[in-house]
């Protein structure tokens, strides 16, 4: 079985690392999260250019990294190949050179052609890096650290480097070279677009601890918390006053769900494109701010009776009420996501520690839920 | 003129040569790794260490070949210790002169190393090590490669310098012909003694070779700097 178990904590004069991860065994993982939250770090203690203060990097049976016992595996010796953010090529090697680093002499020459014909750059073998666009030095960059065959592929930042207009068709032809790979890739970034073009798992990273890691389909469905809600780029937040057994109320207004919403809960969220302008019924009342044009469908700009702002989405074609005029908001409960507040400054723990934790939670909001219950 | 007085018109010549290039080959082995740490740490001590390398730029060389006689002087530690190892004094010796240029040359040698360690790429350095490359292979392959302008000037500042000494040299060294009487020393005393004629042969050459040598370093210089930007 193939895994990887990181735990790492790094202390610098103005940043703390403090994380705790199991890679998934394949495909792709994104660390997503705001630049300076200790992405490249991660990375670069994996790699082995980076020595926490104290952890342990386990890669299937092999320990690259015990502090515990004073072992530290050199990145000479990890086998991990690195795409770095702004590729890093050796600038007084031809491509040719740049892709055989890393190779024996007498095995490189016919590999070399193999994957120069795999990324599509044979014909730029002779060619320096100074000479190549941002995407020609992205596949000399991955052909490098593809060609050693690593067990496991790192890239920072991959798209960085280059201009907008050509993230959108290098990411396609990112995708199509590692989505292919066997073994395991590790990327960071933070741009929300690319982690969800490109992720079969995510991380959310927030200032030093990666806070979820899930499947790209789950953690997007479900943030669970608001800190991660809003790395996910999730705009409507909802603060949560009180809960009365299945109703939910609030200074905006109240609501009833049939499912029992848990006591942790501090934020309502939802997505612009589920919200429902309801003429008929009741709802949550709100007042028509902006409505904005944007690619293929309106944003209204709303406001709540006490003064949050909530982000609606409609159709291009559909007709939209005039900005100024009072509307009926229905959030359909299926779409409802309820969030805790974040734990900025949450530490990792060991897994007999969480455990022990997990239980004695439940168990206090099992008689909470009694108490009011009761009392209800 | 006979030849035995060609060679001892030459013997100098050969002698300075024999010390630059001593002495830059000592600089080389004990200035990268000083350079290599200036250009990275971010320890305390880098000021005051990068001003003691620069001493040698701003002191007057008699002051700096007076310390250097007192400290490899029969009475000097460094003096005392070289004649408990080898039996002979080390001032006004071979062996005195090159330790004196090599402290005298040491900022001729450290700052341009300096300058080139600080602007390389260090990122490429990390690229080579997660693609299995050894710290040797890494220093011959990727950081000799980016810092050759910033070697070769060092070598040739290095050697030129060294090569004009004077004051240090006739502190230290003395003037010993055979052992310690370099090219500038005897210019020096061919004119005290007004044998002009001697003095224009090797001033002449000492011009001419310096020139050349400078050119030829600016010319290769530019075309490195061109390749770099072709």
């Amino acid at each position: 079985m193939n895994t990887l178990y990181i735990e790492a904590k790094l202390k610098r004069d103005d940043f703390e690392l403090n994380t705790k991860i199991n890679l998934p065994a394949q495909g792709v993982t994104v660390i997503l999260g705001p630049s300076g939250s200790g992405k490249t770090t991660l990375l670069r203690c994996l790699a082995g250019l980076e020595h926490p203060q104290q952890g342990i990097i386990k890669k299937d049976q092999s320990v690259w990294l015990d502090t515990r016992t004073k072992t530290f595996v050199p990145p000479q010796k990890r086998n991990v190949g690195v795409v770095f953010q702004d590729y890093a090529l050796f600038e007084h090697m031809n491509v040719q050179a740049n892709v055989g680093f890393g190779l024996d002499r007498l095995q490189a020459q016919s590999k070399v052609s193999e994957w120069l014909a795999k990324l599509k750059i044979d014909n730029l073998a002779h060619r320096y890096p100074h000479q190549l666009s941002g995407g020609q030095r992205q596949r000399v960059a991955l052909a490098r650290a593809l060609i050693t065959e690593p067990e496991l592929l790192l890239l920072d930042e991959p798209f960085s480097a280059l201009d907008t207009h050509l993230r959108q068709q290098l990411r396609e032809q990112l995708f199509e070279v590692i989505s292919y790979l066997k073994q395991p890739v590790l990327m960071v970034t933070h741009d929300l677009n690319e982690a969800r073009y490109l992720a079969d798992h995510i991380g959310v990273m927030i200032n030093g601890v990666v806070q979820r890691l899930d499947s790209t389909a789950k953690i997007f469905d479900d943030p669970c918390s608001l800190e991660v809600a809003r790395v996910l780029g999730w705009r409507n937040f909802l603060p949560v006053t009180s809960i009365q057994s299945h109703s939910i109320i609030s200074a905006w207004g109240s609501i009833a769900l049939e499912e029992e919403p848990s006591i942790d809960t501090d934020w309502l969220a939802i997505r612009p494109e589920h919200i429902r302008i309801n003429s008929q019924q009741a709802g949550i009342e709100a007042e028509l701010i902006r409505v904005i044009e944007m690619d293929g469908y309106r944003e209204l700009q709303c406001r709540l009776q006490d003064g949050t702002a909530i982000y609606l989405q409609r159709p291009w074609n559909e007709l939209t009420p005039l900005a100024g005029s009072r509307l009926q908001l229905e959030l359909p409960e299926q779409h409802i996501r309820l969030l805790e507040e974040g734990r900025t400054n949450l530490t990792y723990q060991t897994e007999m520690e969480k455990s022990a934790e997990q239980k004695s939670k439940t168990l206090v909001a099992h008689k909470i839920h009694k108490q009011i219950s009761q009392t209800a | 003129m006979t030849s035995a007085t060609v060679s001892m018109d030459l013997m100098p010549v050969w002698i300075s040569l024999q010390v630059s290039a001593l002495t830059v080959v000592c600089l080389l082995i004990i200035g990268m790794p000083v350079a290599w740490w200036l250009a990275h740490t971010h320890s305390r001590l880098k000021i005051p260490i990068e001003a003691v390398t620069a001493l040698p730029l701003v002191l007057p060389p008699t002051v700096l070949g007076f310390y250097l006689l007192l400290f490899l002087g029969p009475n000097g530690p460094a003096g005392q210790l070289w004649i408990s190892l080898t039996g002979s004094p080390l001032a006004f010796s071979f062996s005195g002169l090159i330790i004196a240029s090599c402290v005298y040359s040491l900022p001729f040698v450290v700052q341009p190393l300096q300058a080139a360690f600080e602007t390389m790429d260090k990122r490429s350095i990390e690229a080579a090590w997660t693609l299995g490359a050894s710290r040797f292979k890494t220093f011959h392959l990727i950081i000799i490669p980016q810092i050759r302008r910033g070697l070769l000037t060092a070598i040739v500042l290095g050697f030129a310098h060294t090569l004009g000494e004077f004051g240090v040299v006739l502190m230290v060294g003395g003037n010993i012909p055979g052992e310690t009487q370099v090219i500038s020393i005897a210019i020096y005393e061919m004119v005290e003694i007004l044998d002009y004629e001697s003095a224009h042969k090797l001033s002449v050459g000492l011009l001419l070779f310096s020139f050349v040598v400078l050119f030829l370093v600016y010319g290769v210089n530019r075309q490195w700097h061109r390749q770099r930007l072709a």
